[in-house]
């Protein structure tokens, strides 16, 4: 008998994995985790919002995202009001840890297949240290990903899109890539 | 709701019903104790319930331990030094917690230092910062709500730098949580029907929120069931021991499924308002609960409407039309909170607290934004969002 999708129970469904090899995993979650890295950098430099937020860190805050047991990642510290990088094996006592528990569980957030959030409560990564700031970095993160990527590609790495104009989001886009490359180019 | 991975861990031992805390005598030898100390405040006390828990120990054969009744309301890092200080004076071997959240948050850090040694507990702060089992500790909860009994956290507030410092670690966890209704038999009615609407909150924020999974959603049904089942009979009959064991179960249940899928909104609003205004954390969730399910109800309807049959019986979910359950699950939390006024002067808006101020409305939203539940909310909740919840919750 043919039962309706109200009473299918919950956790029936089973999506296969990406099916991609490994290696190209872990090359995708590199490339991703150095280009997160850089323009959250670069956004904490020139977007209002994410500044107000960092502006809130204890000074010297240190946090990183990273796949556990020597996976891919990288490390940033607040510094007068901004996010920089830090190389990530240097990174002394870290106030906040995103670890992932696997490569697969990376691939799928960096991948736009999954939020954040969504990860954080599937228990594919635990999150360690100072939880209020941690809520300033999740949500310096989201607004980067609002803000840099396409609306339909942030519609699936958000619970939802913010209200924001495409002039608006144009720009700050702008800004924001513009400054990365700056500071690809000039190391600032 | 697809969820294509969740973890599930409960190794709580649960005691519960008739002559429960005889078996303390038992639960203590099969773990090679013998010399616990007793955890509990004045108001426990007072109430003499360490009296009937010594007197349920005694006449299985064990000696109770000394006695630290100093917990204060917010458990501190000055009364767990104290305590710790005592378990090593008397050379303990075990703990037993006899009390609410405080105590058992208190008793849960105490055990981090006497099995650890030391007096830096700030080292052990966080999450997943301790690494090996802690000393036998069994929790006897006096108020039917919180679940810290099946809980593996700990806030403890620090005084020199008035912080709370939260500990979490599955080491934390009781070994056994005793339920018995004798000890929540004199439990007054508005700390009765607050302590259920926490427990029925935990139940509903685990039962809708992002980290909902097939294990935490029985448990949470179940809880619903038995808090929509038992709470008004309990406070019309205070001495109905059947109905206080069934919410002092649903708590232990809720607290089980909010200890893996998490809360959300409500906590979030709750925690702020408790920090800043001072409102019992019960009360919180009573007042928050329903604007919260209707904040959330595009992002969670089936799932909201599916508390209807937990909460109303099967009749009644039947004869709702399955458009409307959601709506109607929300209107039976919201009776459920009135006939809980009726009897006891539960508040229902945050005005009827009379400790919240209007104007700390957008301090409260604030910071409820940095609270880690926030992340577990189905919907996202912004500044603005936040700030309507608390205007439709303040009269």
């Amino acid at each position: 008998m043919h039962r309706p999708a109200e009473f299918r129970p919950a956790g029936a469904t089973v999506r296969p994995g990406p099916g991609i090899p490994y290696p190209l995993q872990r090359a995708y979650v590199r490339l991703m985790m150095w280009l997160v890295g850089r323009l959250l950098q670069a956004s904490s430099a020139v977007d209002p919002v994410i500044m107000r937020e960092v502006a809130e860190l204890p000074p010297g805050f240190a946090f990183a995202m990273r796949v556990r047991a020597g996976g891919p990642g990288f490390a940033m510290c607040e510094q007068d009001g901004r996010l920089r990088l830090m190389p990530l094996q240097q990174a002394g006592r870290l106030q906040l840890s995103f670890d992932f528990k696997h490569l697969t569980h990376a691939f799928l957030v960096l991948g736009f297949v999954e939020g954040t959030a969504v990860s954080f409560a599937r228990d594919r990564m635990s999150v360690d240290g100072n939880l209020g700031a941690g809520m300033k970095i999740v949500r310096c993160l989201n607004r980067m990903e609002a803000v840099v990527l396409p609306k339909f590609v942030a519609r699936r790495a958000l619970k939802a899109y913010p209200p924001i104009g495409l002039g608006e989001k144009l720009a700050a886009a702008t800004r924001i890539y513009a400054r990365m490359l700056l500071q690809l180019v000039g190391g600032k | 709701m697809s969820q294509e991975f969740f973890e599930f861990f409960c190794p709580v031992k649960i005691a519960a019903g008739y002559k429960a805390l005889e078996h303390i005598p038992f639960e203590l030898e099969v773990r090679g104790a013998s010399r616990p100390l007793l955890l509990s405040d004045a108001g426990v006390v007072a109430a003499g319930l360490v009296d009937t828990v010594t007197g349920a120990m005694g006449s299985g054969g064990a000696s109770a331990g000394p006695l630290f009744d100093q917990v204060p309301p917010d458990s501190s890092m000055a009364s767990v030094r104290a305590a710790v200080a005592l378990y090593r004076e008397r050379d303990c071997d075990s703990i037993i917690a006899i009390g609410g959240g405080s105590v058992m948050d208190t008793a849960k850090a105490v055990n981090i230092l006497a099995t650890e040694g030391g007096e830096d507990l700030q080292r052990f702060a966080g999450a997943n910062n301790l690494t090996r089992p802690l000393k036998p500790f069994i929790a006897i909860p006096t108020t039917a709500g919180t679940g810290s009994e099946v809980t593996a956290v700990s806030i403890i507030k620090d005084e020199d730098s008035g912080t709370k410092m939260p500990f979490m670690s599955q080491f934390l966890l009781p070994d056994v949580a005793v339920i018995d209704p004798r000890t929540t038999l004199k439990l007054p009615a508005l700390i009765t029907a607050a302590t259920a609407l926490d427990a029925l909150t935990h139940a509903s924020e685990a039962f809708t929120c992002l980290a909902k999974n097939p294990l935490s959603d029985a448990y949470a049904s179940a809880a619903i069931t038995r808090i929509a089942r038992s709470l008004i009979p309990v406070l019309d009959e205070p001495a109905d021991a059947g109905g206080r064991l069934e919410l002092a179960l649903a708590a232990a249940m809720a607290g089980v499924a909010f200890n893996n899928s998490m809360v959300g909104l409500v906590h979030a609003l709750g925690h702020s308002v408790g920090a800043i205004a001072g409102v019992h954390h019960g009360m919180c969730m009573g007042i928050f609960l329903p604007h919260v399910l209707r904040y959330n109800l595009d992002a969670r309807r089936e799932e909201i409407g599916e508390m209807l049959l937990y909460l109303a019986g099967p009749e009644i979910y039947a004869s709702t039309p399955h458009s409307g359950r959601a709506t109607a699950a929300i209107a039976c939390i919201e009776a459920l909170r009135d006939q809980a006024h009726q009897r006891c002067g539960l508040p229902r808006t945050l005005a009827e607290t009379g400790k919240v101020q209007r104007e700390d409305l957008p301090r409260i939203a604030a910071m409820s934004l940095d609270d880690g539940s926030m992340i577990f909310n189905p919907a996202e909740v912004g500044y603005d969002d936040a700030l309507a919840v608390l205007e439709q919750a303040w009269a």
